[in-house]
């Protein structure tokens, strides 16, 4: 439990700077081809807890899938994770570009980021996650 | 791996999610939608993207299968279930990230998470019970 919570905070802080990284200052110009797809700067930051819960659930997700059923792989197996869980986003995202007036170009970015982001989070939930030694006699 | 049965788990998880989402979102959800037209390309333009939608599809039920086939090898509805649940919990965090700096309505929101919640419970359920291994080869 104690390293579950320890890979959910590590993986949490790193998605939420990544985020903002990206999101806040790389991708600032791409956004700003699309403004009627965003809200307004000020309405964002009035909404701003809602991406702090969405990235929590996310990471909470993410360390439960590989507790249950990755765990004892170390960072391979979180990597492996990662690519996998980014992948199957990636095919969402392809559906939104189907139904909404995005750019290619931030499509493009957003997979390309998204996926080295879940590789990174694979990668600090396989170190820091170890599944429990099991008890002998 | 079996690749037999994984094939035709992936084809059944394409074809369920595909038609899903066309009912869900495309037909149930058309309503809410409606309330934020600036969001959507027009029907035209969705003509002409329509093949990212049945690719983007096709990707999605290809790596959760692989997914699904990793996290239990020996397959089974129930486990798979259970995973569908948590994989919709990411999509979920990510809906609630959209809402945030997308004009959606709360109506949308809610309806794009109970839509990701049954959609990829059953999805896992399918690939579960298609890719269960038989006992009488593992034994």
């Amino acid at each position: 439990m104690k390293r579950f919570i320890l890979a959910f905070i590590a993986a949490y802080i790193f998605i939420f700077f990544w985020g903002w990284l990206l999101n806040g200052v790389f991708f600032k110009d791409v956004y700003a081809q699309t403004p009627n797809l965003w809200r307004p700067q000020s309405e964002m930051m009035s909404l701003f807890h809602w991406i702090i819960i969405g990235q929590a659930l996310i990471v909470f997700a993410f360390v439960m899938i590989y507790a249950s059923g990755f765990a004892g792989g170390g960072v391979m197996a979180g990597i492996r994770l990662g690519v996998l869980v980014e992948i199957a986003a990636i095919g969402m995202r392809l559906g939104f570009y189907a139904v909404q007036p995005f750019p290619g170009k931030l499509i493009f970015y957003g997979s390309a980021s998204g996926l080295i982001e879940m590789i990174i989070v694979g990668a600090i939930v396989g170190a820091i996650y170890k599944p429990a030694p099991a008890r002998t006699a | 791996m079996n690749w037999k049965k994984f094939f035709f788990a992936f084809i059944a998880a394409f074809g369920f999610m595909f038609l899903f989402g066309f009912l869900w979102y495309g037909k149930l959800m058309h309503g809410p939608h409606q309330e934020v037209p600036i969001l959507w390309r027009t029907e035209a333009d969705f003509g002409n993207h329509f093949s990212s939608l049945v690719f983007g599809h096709v990707v999605m039920a290809f790596f959760l299968t692989l997914l699904y086939a990793r996290f239990v090898p020996a397959g089974g509805a129930g486990v798979c279930a259970m995973l569908g649940i948590l994989v919709a919990l990411i999509y979920a965090g990510a809906d609630l990230i959209t809402f945030a700096v997308q004009p959606l309505t709360a109506k949308i929101l809610c309806g794009w998470i109970a839509g990701h919640l049954i959609q990829f419970t059953i999805a896992g359920a399918m690939i579960g019970a298609i890719y269960k291994t038989d006992s009488r080869t593992t034994a």
